[in-house]
């Protein structure tokens, strides 16, 4: 078992928003009685990563995401509770502390965009102090897994978005972090363009063994890329553990898939909900809660009353999953 | 600090290069800073064609005291552009990146951000004003004088960066500080262009108190031309503008220190 690398404890963050009023007489107020509302972005988050996991981390829009990973790369101060990532405090250590990891923005660049990214990375080095071996090494190696030959002597304008991002990894992993944080790093990005980079992820997670942290929408990052995930929405960790697990422990849903002979067929089944499939007449879809009814059940109703041509069990997708914990139609146990 | 020093000429190579991009741009806009300010003292040299002098300061003697406001804001962009700029720092998340990385802040956002075509206009104008001027003035140039003129030029710079650095450090709790530039610095600006004892005592206060632009220029070109109005002041003010910008610096770092902690950085 490896050891612990990133420790957090009952961290808090709240921030103070000013409210204000509408029309111009809200406008008025505002100056003379402001009015502040605090929303408590993180609300009493712990948990611990072990060096060379790699996870996932979902929730919606404000869930608290990314106040978390800022605290972690110790741009933001927690209110209260600890933090320690390597063996350094983020927020008081900084300047020590962040020529340990890498952080990447999907929604900001740290490349220039009047420059190739060969340019930048030239600056990385200076502002890094890398030795020459290391970033001769690191630069010959992400160009080549991150297949950037065509484009590292280009001006950053005239590159794909994809191609962008690309340069923005290789940019964050020069100075051979121990720990890389991801915010959302493939949003906007085609399937190819995605995929390139779940693959170089995996890959330097799995050979050089380093930490990664990965928030995301997209839970085919999630599924292509973590062995855990930890879900949060408005403040609060509601889930940490193996994906499976999410589908074993807080899904019983189950869906059968029937296509049958006729399609005049009346069905008499307690507990279920019926539908007809968008593609065929002739086909149902069939959900139900697996704890209030079984699956036995269910598919011995179906073959001994109804000619079924054929038939198939499917697990609910992940997205569907993660959008009823949000929703709170899937209540945490 | 030779590190520092090579890390300042990373950046500079990297900011160049930028510009030069747009090679017209680049050239138009020094030439545009250039002209724009040149106006300002056209413009007050046919006043003085009229006029003859200002509170007996003769045409010389007044384009010596705008020298130093040019040559000290054309050295003065070069470090504090990204200060003078925070608010979009702040707004854009750049401040986010600045802090990710292994320097200190204040080392990066010095070093960083040149405003390489301002410097170039304010800082060429300044020293053609300082040529064509300081003879005329009857300044007798020796080591001490040059030396001393070399220490105002630097008070002159750390003064107007202590004034951005607090700006900056209110921009961490309220994000836009423009009209609080405008009112306190390019106001002010715009009075110190003339000599401190035409205006009335409240605007000297400020000058003198508040916005300490008298010591960036009135006050070490009273070192050097002694004139009568200098008579209505202590006469160690001439010698204080060092400790004015140091004492100044000093508050403002402390202040930026400070509000850091309250730092929240922009949603995506």
């Amino acid at each position: 078992m490896s050891q612990t690398i990133i420790d957090v404890r009952n961290i808090c963050k709240t921030f103070k928003i000013h409210k204000r009023g509408t029309g111009f007489k809200g406008a008025v107020s505002n100056v003379f009685h402001p009015r502040y509302e605090y929303k408590k972005a993180v609300n009493d988050i712990s948990f611990n990563i072990r060096e060379g996991e790699m996870v996932g981390f979902i929730g919606p829009n404000g869930a608290g995401k990314s106040t978390t990973v800022k605290m972690l790369s110790g741009i933001l101060y927690p209110d209260s509770g600890s933090i320690n990532v390597a063996g350094y405090i983020p927020h008081r250590q900084r300047k020590q502390y962040v020529a340990n990891i890498g952080v990447v923005f999907g929604q900001k660049s740290q490349i220039s965009w009047d420059l190739s990214p060969l340019d930048s990375y030239e600056l990385i080095r200076h502002i890094y102090k890398i030795p020459p071996t290391l970033y001769k090494q690191n630069l010959e190696r992400f160009t080549e897994l991150l297949d950037m030959g065509g484009f590292i002597n280009q001006p950053v304008r005239q590159l794909s978005l994809g191609q962008r991002m690309r340069a923005d990894i290789a940019a964050s992993l020069l100075h051979s972090p121990k720990i890389v944080f991801f915010d959302e790093p493939t949003i906007g990005i085609d399937v190819v363009g995605k995929d390139k980079i779940r693959k170089f992820i995996k890959t330097l997670n799995q050979t050089d063994n380093i930490t990664m942290i990965f928030t995301t929408h997209d839970m085919q990052d999630i599924e292509k890329t973590c062995d855990r995930l930890i879900i949060i929405d408005d403040g609060k960790k509601l889930y940490d553990g193996s994906l499976e697990g999410v589908k074993r422990n807080y899904v019983s849903s189950r869906i059968i898939e029937v296509e049958l002979e006729d399609s005049h067929t009346e069905f008499d089944i307690p507990n279920v909900t019926i539908s007809d499939a968008n593609n065929s007449k002739m086909k149902k879809i069939i959900s139900f809660d697996a704890e209030k009814v079984s699956i036995n059940y269910v598919m011995s109703e179906l073959i001994n009353n109804h000619s079924v041509r054929d038939i198939s069990i499917k697990e609910p997708e992940i997205d569907a999953i993660i959008r009823d914990i949000y929703e709170g139609r899937i209540v945490m146990r | 600090m030779k590190d520092t020093i090579s890390l300042f000429f990373a950046y500079a190579k990297l900011g160049l290069k930028t510009r030069f991009q747009y090679k017209v741009d680049t050239i138009v806009t020094s030439f545009a800073v250039f002209f724009r300010e040149s106006a300002g003292i056209i413009a007050m040299y046919l006043a003085l064609l009229k006029f003859d002098t200002i509170n007996n300061w003769n045409i010389d003697e007044l384009i010596f005291l705008f020298s130093l406001i040019f040559i000290t804001y054309g050295i003065f962009i070069v470090f504090f552009m990204a200060l003078r700029d925070f608010s979009d720092w702040i707004k854009h998340g750049d401040f986010d990146r600045v802090m990710l990385r292994p320097r200190g802040l204040l080392t990066q956002l010095l070093l960083c951000g040149a405003d390489w075509m301002a410097a170039f206009g304010h800082g060429t104008l300044g020293v053609l004003l300082f040529l064509f001027s300081a003879n005329r003035v009857g300044i007798e140039w020796n080591f001490a004088t040059a030396l001393y003129y070399i220490v105002i030029v630097i008070s002159g710079v750390l003064i107007q960066g202590a004034i951005f650095l607090i700006f900056s450090s209110i921009s961490i709790y309220v994000v836009e500080t423009q009209s609080l530039k405008e009112l306190f610095y390019w106001n002010m600006r715009k009075f110190a262009i003339y000599p401190l004892s035409i205006y009335n005592k409240f605007i000297q206060s400020i000058l003198i108190f508040v916005i300490p632009f008298a010591f960036v220029n009135y006050f070490p070109a009273q070192f050097f031309l002694r004139k009568d109005d200098m008579s209505a002041y202590p006469e160690f003010f001439m010698y204080l503008s060092p400790i004015v910008g140091t004492v100044l610096y000093v508050i403002a770092y402390a202040f930026w220190k400070f509000s850091l902690r309250y730092y929240k950085s922009t949603g995506n």
